[in-house]
């Protein structure tokens, strides 16, 4: 990386600046500079090349602690490791040090960062499923928060698009609430699997269950190998076959030579200039140097995640805006969702006794929402779905320490050959978005550069209380009628805390309406048009589904309307 | 997709060279263009050395002789050598000393402390000898007794000192290579086939 520190405002000028690199971030680094905009990304982390994945080959045996990080190592991450999985050794270095990186809870609330370029992309869940009208409509026809300013057919296209150049595998079921999509041929359901979900279409009138849909390739694409089925996506992929910021769009941007990278570049505000209207550059802090930098352009995609986005925004003050860049509605901050999770049912099988499986399968089986989609299906206890994510394997040695007394020669043979087999699955529910939940700059603690931090408070309420019920005993109905023996149900409530399932979004909402909303149906900051915001800050509403497929979508359609609207003049 | 599989190609029982995992790496890369960092492919060659040392390390780090002796013996009962190698085979007992020492948060350390502590002290009470000089089936009675008084509880000392041997055990390269079922890269996935077709043991993981 070149030194830019220290140029002139001119050398300091590009025609775009996209800050953050992760899933939003690398699309919008793509299309921006594929469209010809000379494009700066910044980057608060270190920089992460494609390949550059410390742990992607390492087994057990070669992990000083196997399976464990050391006690002095883990007390840096005590937040991080509330996942139960970020923490292992094997994916620890991707997630950010809490002790450097502080926040505050007035309720429990699990933020996990990853500050490298590519960020969460290297580390997300890679399920990728399109929101559907029932989503964009439901807001409006139960009169909660605000309208979202799109339809369906406005992100179809997109979501085409961004399917295309991402690889999702999966298959095409013509539901009308979970659209089909551009798919590569959708991975293998292994033999329980496709039991139960032959088993539960009988017992509950046609229910689906599918495959994952997932951004891992089924087959080669731009370059980038398909699946070895290694199942160890957390730790980087050095084949390239999921899709990844540092695999696939940060590439394609850099080959169009408009793009340059700059990490360790902490975007600690957006300037404003009251007379133009307009936002002109942002102003960094250098994390290695603690220099503070300006740089320039015409437009500036925020995709620093929903949290950050929203305090650099909060954190842009100026005479015109007081409380924060764009944030006349008072609506910056609010509304913070997250989707509900941890709750669900497995049981055992006496089948397939005879059965494996080969590979391991970075992914699961989905059962598509089927609450609240029509009369027939509506709930008086709650509103909107979810929908499960599960899978079936054999129990294994991990699965079968709890057995206390049991050891000896038996206990070991027993450990070294699989076990019966196991279905479980756990349910992802929709959180309405509630104003009361939110978060806040915090200026009486400070980070180790001097900015304010964040402080959280966000809750579940009654809704998802009630839809959680439901998550629970549907499982479990589910499995029973599926076959499966010593059905439990589980619902890990204080586990999925806020934050738990890392899919932050809404508090910067897109709406029809300035006074209730930041953005506007092409995710431009209402009063500040030449500045978009496209990571989950965006969100009107959560749905069920996992995000990040949307957030590529309306980054895509967002980049698209920012270089038309420059080349008309009108930014 | 599937000559990637070692297992095609290869008894189960066997290591799989280092070359195999390298070189199926770099072919798909190569077949599909892929540029991978030459720090990537070294770090494979360099990680692979460093294992070997995982051998029958007998002088602890951390724990005392005694703790040690215990440890060992208590792993040995748990994960005793058959048809398939023991716990003190594959180094257990080192890899118990430097979880003791360095991995365990500071009140699971003092619960294994505590508990080897107890155990040969029902052992001298019992049998007027420490517990790694008492026969097999002394050793198991005492064990037994143990893990009746940890049920219903959480991470007593019998569950540590069980989840540490299993988990020294199953994640060892020699257990992992050669008991188990090692595939790095499967290159494909089968959802459904016999059992038999890899001789009835887990995957490695």
């Amino acid at each position: 990386m070149a030194n830019i520190q220290g140029a002139g405002t001119k050398q300091n000028t590009y025609d775009a600046i996209v800050i953050g690199s992760g899933i939003s971030g690398g699309w919008a680094a793509k299309e921006l500079s594929e469209k010809g905009l000379k494009t700066l990304v910044l980057e608060r982390g270190r920089d992460v090349k494609h390949g550059d994945y410390p742990t992607a080959t390492t087994e057990s045996w070669e992990f000083a602690g196997r399976t464990r990080l050391p006690a002095a190592e883990l007390a840096k991450q005590e937040k991080q490791a509330r996942t139960g999985y970020t923490t292992h050794p094997a994916s620890a270095h991707w997630f950010v040090n809490d002790l450097e990186n502080p926040y505050s809870e007035e309720k429990r609330f699990d933020w996990m960062r990853g500050y490298h370029v590519g960020g969460r992309s290297l580390l997300w869940g890679r399920q990728s499923y399109r929101f559907s009208d029932l989503d964009f409509e439901a807001n409006a026809k139960e009169g909660v928060a605000v309208d979202w300013p799109i339809r369906y057919a406005d992100i179809a296209p997109w979501y085409d698009y961004a399917e295309r150049f991402a690889g999702i595998s999966g298959s095409l079921e013509n539901l009308p609430h979970l659209p089909d999509g551009q798919f590569l041929p959708p991975m293998e359901m292994n033999c329980l699997e496709k039991d139960v979900k032959r088993r539960i279409a009988e017992s509950f009138g046609g229910r689906p269950m599918i495959i994952g849909r997932v951004a891992n390739l089924t087959k080669e694409l731009n370059g980038r190998a398909s699946c070895q089925y290694r199942n160890r996506c957390i730790r980087g992929c050095p084949y390239g076959a999921y899709f990844s910021s540092n695999a696939a769009t940060l590439p394609a941007g850099y080959a169009t030579g408009n793009l340059t990278l700059r990490p360790f570049s902490i975007v600690n505000q957006i300037i404003y200039d009251k007379d133009k209207g307009r936002a002109t550059g942002v102003r960094i802090i250098d994390a290695e140097t603690n220099e503070v930098i300006e740089f320039h352009a015409k437009v500036i995609f925020s995709c620093a995640s929903a949290v950050a986005s929203t305090f650099i925004l909060m954190n842009s003050k100026s005479e015109r805006f007081p409380n924060g860049l764009g944030n006349d509605s008072g609506e910056l901050g609010h509304n913070l969702m997250d989707h509900h999770f941890k709750v669900g049912a497995s049981g055992i099988s006496d089948g397939f006794a005879d059965k494996y499986f080969r590979g391991q399968r970075a992914n699961g089986i989905y059962i598509p929402r089927f609450r609240n989609l029509n009369k027939e299906t509506a709930r008086k206890d709650y509103l909107r779905g979810f929908g499960y994510q599960g899978s079936a394997s054999r129990l294994d040695w991990a699965s079968s320490i709890k057995e206390l007394s049991h050891f000896g020669s038996k206990f070991k043979a027993d450990l070294i050959a699989p076990g019966p087999w196991r279905f479980g699955m756990g349910a992802w529910g929709e959180c309405l978005p509630y104003h009361a939940n939110r978060l806040t700059l915090n200026p009486a603690l400070r980070d180790k550069w001097g900015q304010p931090t964040v402080t959280f408070d966000c809750g579940w309420k009654e809704n998802e209380y009630a839809m959680r019920k439901d998550m629970k005993a549907s499982a479990v109905e589910m499995l029973e009628a599926a076959g499966l023996k010593n059905v439990t149900g589980f619902d890990d409530v204080v586990n999925s805390a806020p934050g738990n399932c890392i899919h932050e979004m809404g508090t910067a909402r897109m709406g029809r309406d300035p006074k209730t909303s930041v953005l506007n149906k092409w995710n431009q900051v209402h009063a500040a048009p030449n500045v978009f915001v496209t990571d989950g800050a965006c969100m009107t509403s959560a749905a069920c589904v996992n995000p990040s497929l949307t957030y590529m979508a309306l980054t895509a359609r967002a980049c698209d309307q920012a270089v038309s609207e420059l080349k008309k003049g009108n930014l | 997709m599937n000559s990637f599989s070692p297992l095609s190609t290869q008894p189960e029982s066997s290591d799989v060279p280092m070359m195999t995992r390298r070189a199926a790496i770099a072919r798909a890369a190569m077949l599909l263009g892929v540029a991978i960092s030459p720090s990537l492919l070294t770090g494979v060659l360099q990680a692979q050395p460093a294992a070997a040392a995982v051998g029958a390390a007998a002088k602890p780090v951390y724990l005392t002789a005694k703790q040690f002796e215990a440890v060992s013996a208590i792993a040995d009962r748990i994960l005793p050598r058959s048809e398939t190698p023991g716990a003190l085979d594959v180094g257990v007992p080192a890899f118990i000393d430097l979880m003791v020492g360095k991995f365990l948060g500071e009140e699971d350390r003092k619960v294994v402390v505590a508990g080897l502590a107890e155990l040969e002290a029902a052992s001298g009470a019992a049998h007027g000898r420490g517990f790694a000089q008492l026969t097999g089936a002394q050793q198991d009675a005492l064990l037994v007794t143990t893990a009746e008084a940890a049920k219903g509880k959480v991470r007593t000392f019998f569950h540590q000192i069980k989840e540490l041997t299993v988990v020294g055990y199953f994640t060892s390269e020699r257990v992992g290579k050669t008991v188990l079922h090692y595939d790095p890269v499967p290159g494909r996935y089968d959802g459904c086939i016999p059992l038999a077709e890899v001789g009835n043991v887990n995957w490695t993981k």
